[in-house]
């Protein structure tokens, strides 16, 4: 007899790991949000009608646009990192700078888009 | 100074699942964290189960999760994780009692990498041992630290998620044997852990690395042997 070895999905995210650990999830994140836009975007498309503009209304909404942009560029940048990381495996020495540095070009970048984005929305 | 101290307890004799105990406990801030459980086990509940032996971290019994990490109990100072301290069993692994798991799938999985030396050619002409340059030594020093304390595999959300791939300790071990120019079954390595439930889970999070009590570079080996996979270079 014994508890079974699973591994809850609130017990994994309450595990505290390293900066490295945030983006994975994140980039975890971020894979789900684009599955989800290309599903409700091929649906939009299938569909069509006032259900596919509906689904449309979703995806077109500032705000599912600033999470949509999030998961799009920070899943790039990270995996962009972790390419260049598996490429080169002496740089996983300083796998935390890199981490800093995935920030330093993510926050800027996702910065100005949210910016631009609010703008276009808000100001008309 | 006073201690609370959260103690993950399951009996399985009684209990359908596990359940937390709270002790208030006096220790100084030098004290370990294996010191304070002691102290529990043998003034206060002498049914507390955990695993301990050398206590210097050298065996690696006593990996638990201290306020939320993986750590060796026998290596962490009171006044390093606070006043407040949750222990927790390691994850991914059957819950046996208390803090102790089930090492079992854990040690299966270590020898799916071939962890000892192979080499069937003939001994030297002098019949001694196989010579190694110093440099040839320290390619894999790094890695024959590694004391099996399963500290990284269970820190692992590849592994959490499933059991079967081997995890770090086994790829850091393999790692060990691949990079020994003495050894010659590195090809039949790499093919095994080329498999579904091989290399190819380890997705970077890097929680290995922070888990391991030996200050391994465990994503770093893992990464030359992904290196080695792709390239079959073993430079």
């Amino acid at each position: 007899m014994g508890l079974k070895r699973d591994v809850s999905l609130s017990t994994g995210l309450r595990y505290r790991g390293p900066a490295g650990y945030l983006t994975f999830i994140l980039h975890r994140i971020g894979g789900l949000g684009m599955g989800i836009f290309i599903t409700l975007h091929i649906l939009a498309s299938f569909v069509g009608g006032r259900f596919g503009g509906a689904i449309n209304g979703i995806y077109e909404n500032w705000a599912f646009q600033i999470f949509i942009f999030f998961c799009v560029m920070f899943h790039a940048i990270n995996g962009l990192r972790i390419t260049i990381l598996d490429l080169f495996p002496k740089l996983l020495d300083y796998q935390t700078e890199a981490i800093w540095i995935e920030w330093a070009v993510f926050i800027p970048l996702y910065g100005i888009s949210v910016f631009v984005i609010l703008q276009t929305a808000l100001g008309g | 100074m006073e201690v609370t101290v959260k103690i993950f307890r399951y009996n399985p004799e009684k209990d359908k699942r596990g359940n937390y105990v709270t002790y208030k406990v006096d220790a100084d801030e030098n004290d370990r964290v294996l010191d304070v459980l002691e102290y529990i086990k043998g003034k206060m509940d002498g049914a507390l189960s955990f695993r301990r032996s050398c206590a210097h971290g050298v065996c690696g019994s006593d990996a638990m999760r201290i306020n939320g990490r993986n750590m060796l109990a026998c290596k962490v100072l009171v006044r390093d994780v606070g006043t407040n301290i949750t222990v927790e069993p390691i994850l991914g692994l059957p819950i046996k009692k208390d803090l102790i798991v089930d090492m079992e799938p854990f040690f299966d999985n270590y020898k799916k990498v071939l962890p000892y030396f192979i080499n069937d050619s003939a001994l030297p002409e002098n019949g001694r041992e196989r010579l190694q340059s110093p440099e040839e030594r320290a390619r894999f020093d790094e890695t024959t630290k590694c004391i099996l304390c399963a500290a990284c595999t269970t820190s692992c959300p590849s592994f959490w998620a499933n059991g079967e791939y081997y995890g770090p300790a086994a790829i850091v071990n393999a790692h060990r044997f691949i990079f020994d120019s003495r050894d010659e079954a590195a090809d039949q390595r790499l093919q095994i852990l080329a498999e579904t439930d091989g290399i190819a889970r380890c997705h970077t999070a890097y929680n290995c690395t922070v888990a391991c009590p030996r200050e391994i570079k465990v994503t770093k080996a893992i990464g030359e042997v992904k290196m080695a996979m792709m390239t079959g270079k073993l430079d």
